[in-house]
This record gives C-alpha cells, structure tokens and sequence, in this order.
C-alpha cells in the first residue's frame, strides 16, 4: 500500500502546479485527496489521450504538470502521446497505475513469444499487464516503479530525470493508493 | 460560406495578444496572414488534439484569450474534450471549429454525418454557454470582435469552402515562418515568450 497523502506531499515539495488525469481503482485516494485542495490544480479529463495535449499545453503556458492514469489509458494515448510530449520534448512525470500487476507479474518478460499469445484471453490474467512494460520499451520511455511508502522519492528523481531528458518519464504505481 | 481567407483576415485583425492555436487545413491560410510569436500550429503533432493542447495553454495563462482553430474532423476525433473545457471552466478560450465538411489535406474525403452535425449544439448540450454559427462573411466580420471580448469559454463554428492544402509538414523550405522550426523549437519558443511576458 502507497499513502497518497505521502504523494501528494513530494508533488508539492517538487512543485507541480496540476494533476492532469482519470481516477481508477488505485489512484482514487489520491483523486478524493486532490479534489478536497486547491494545489495541485486537478485537471479532469473525458479520455486520457487528452492529457498529455492537455498538460504540455499547460507546460507551455509556464506550469509543471504531471499525468495520473491507468495503464489502460497509456495505452489508449499513443498517438498523443507520441504527437505532443514526446514530439515537443517536455519533461512530465506519468504516474501510471499499472493493473492487473500482480497475477501477470511472473508472465511480463515472456508473453510476446508466439506460443504464449493464448495468455492475452486467459480470463484469470488482465492482459494490460502484459502490455504495459514491453509497450514503455518499445515507445524507449524509462521507467520505473512505485510499490513502497520509501518509493515515493522516487517522484522527485523522476522528475528530475525528465527535466534532464526533455522527455516524459514514467513511474508505475503497482500497489493500491490509501 | 466564407472562403478560409476570409475567416482569416478578420480574425488576424481581431485577436490582439491571444495566442492562436491552428491545426490541419487552416494552418497555412494563417500562417499566410499572420506571423506572431503567439501562432502555434499544431502540426506534424497529435491528430485531434489541438484543442486540448489550447485547453492546456488557456489554463496556464488565464488572463491571455487562447483560440484554437480546429478542423471539424479534428474535432469529431475527440468529442470528449468539449466535455473537459466545460469542466475546466477555461473563460479564456475560443474554440472555433474551421467546417469545410472534409479531410482536406488528404484529398476531401467527407468527414462522417458531414452534411448533418451540428456542432453547436453539442457544444451547447456540454455546457458551452456562448455558441455561434456562421455562414455569411458579413455577420461574422460585424460581431467577432465582440465575441471575443467575451467571457467564455465560447464556442464558434464557421462554414468556409474546402480548399486543396496538401498534407502539413516542418522544416526550413515550408511557406509560413511557423511551419520552418520543429514541433519541439516551435513548442518552447512560445513557453519563452509567454513566460517572458508575464501575462499571468
């Protein structure tokens, strides 16, 4: 279990000015927590392509914003992503909730070999999962995890990492926010 | 109908210090009559993502007006983002949707329900308070300057004749000045000016 008031707290010691995002399951602590504040600004979307169009807009415009989505989302964003963050060389941190990490866990390094594609309809495995990391690799994103309350300084090296980069950066949020 | 040029002239005339946002087939006809550190042309970018992108912008600098000028197919790519301007509450952006009812720059192939959507009325049905439509050059050119003064966020659509644009690219040998830097250059060059200028 992460606390999300521990997260909120280095957003804000990093200096992130809006949360640009869609709540799921795992980051709607940190959602509930954000709408009762007024800093970080929260910056709802319908879908999540939005965002990152959204948040390097808000970058432009002078503000530090990060990206809180699920993996699904990621997914779903490739083109926006592709086409405004990463094409226009903007540091932004994604939080993305990674579900369905714990039951595919043992099955990430291995399932994109042809005699495992039966584990994509395996109704006992989220098949996001097994997408998620070899997905980061491909589109040459570094990431990395946030699974411990000690993992939540990782937020502020990833931020720096992106600002050193001029590129987003992912952290992957694989345990449940509280 | 207005032809692109005419949307154009008025609107370069109008928009004092706001930063304009274009996307697709109005980038050059733009480009052609306007060269302002505040032009950002959503090319060689995202498909569909240019109004968000102007969201973003807007909400940054909330005392700059912020037009986007948006494809009508653009604009049926994310519905949603009419949904998240309302919900953001961005008083400062004009949304105004460029409809010539076709993929232009890949060779006018209808948008779909072309001839029957009516763009306004969505945007009236998430919560767009100010709406316009317009068709003729004369009402547009008489009452867009007061519809920018006003608070929105506000949402106009404008008919205009589909011309030839070719695909957008970026470089050096292209017509416009905004279109010769990168997307990167193009995207920090304005966080620069917008920053340099304060206008918080």
């Amino acid at each position: 279990m992460i606390n999300a008031q521990s997260i909120l707290k280095e957003l804000l010691y990093c200096g992130i000015t809006d949360i640009v995002g869609l709540p799921d399951n795992c980051s709607a602590t940190l959602f509930a927590l954000l709408n009762s504040k007024n800093e970080p600004k929260l910056r709802l979307v319908s879908r999540e392509g939005e965002a990152f169009a959204l948040a390097s807009g808000l970058w432009i415009g002078g503000k530090k914003p990060i990206i809180l989505i699920q993996n699904t989302g990621l997914l779903e964003s490739g083109d926006s992503f592709r086409g405004t963050a990463l094409r226009m060389r903007i540091p932004l941190l994604c939080l993305v909730t990674f579900r369905g990490y714990a039951k595919t866990k043992k099955h990430n390094e291995n399932f994109h070999k042809k005699e495992n594609n039966h584990l994509y309809s395996q109704p006992s495995l989220d098949s996001v999962a097994l997408f998620t990391e070899p997905t980061l690799k491909a589109w040459g994103l570094p990431f990395d995890f946030l699974s411990r309350e000690e993992d939540t300084k990782k937020i502020s090296s990833s931020i720096r990492l992106s600002e050193e980069l001029g590129s987003p950066v992912v952290l992957l949020v694989t345990e449940n926010m509280t | 109908m207005l032809s692109k040029e005419e949307l154009v002239r008025s609107l370069v005339a109008a928009r004092r210090n706001a930063v304009v946002v274009t996307t697709m087939s109005i980038v050059r006809t733009w480009g052609r009559y306007s060269n302002s550190d505040l032009d950002f042309a959503s090319a060689d970018s995202a498909m569909g993502h240019s109004a968000d992108l102007a969201l973003g912008i807007a909400l940054a600098q909330p005392k700059r007006k912020v037009i986007c000028l948006n494809g009508d197919g653009s604009m049926l790519m994310t519905l949603g983002s009419l949904a998240t301007i309302v919900e953001a509450r961005a008083e400062n952006l004009i949304l105004l949707i460029v409809q010539n009812e076709t993929f232009e720059i890949t060779g006018n192939q209808p948008i779909p329900a072309a001839n029957r959507i009516d763009f306004s009325m969505l945007a009236r049905g998430v919560g767009f308070k100010n709406c316009y439509n317009f068709d003729d050059v004369q009402r547009y050119e008489q009452t867009l300057d007061s519809i920018l003064k006003q608070k929105g966020p506000t949402f106009l659509t404008v008919k205009v004749e589909s011309g030839n644009e070719g695909p957008l690219s970026r470089g050096s040998t292209q017509e416009v000045a905004y279109l010769k830097p990168s997307l990167a250059e193009s995207a920090h060059q304005l966080r620069e000016t917008l920053l340099a200028e304060r206008c918080f």
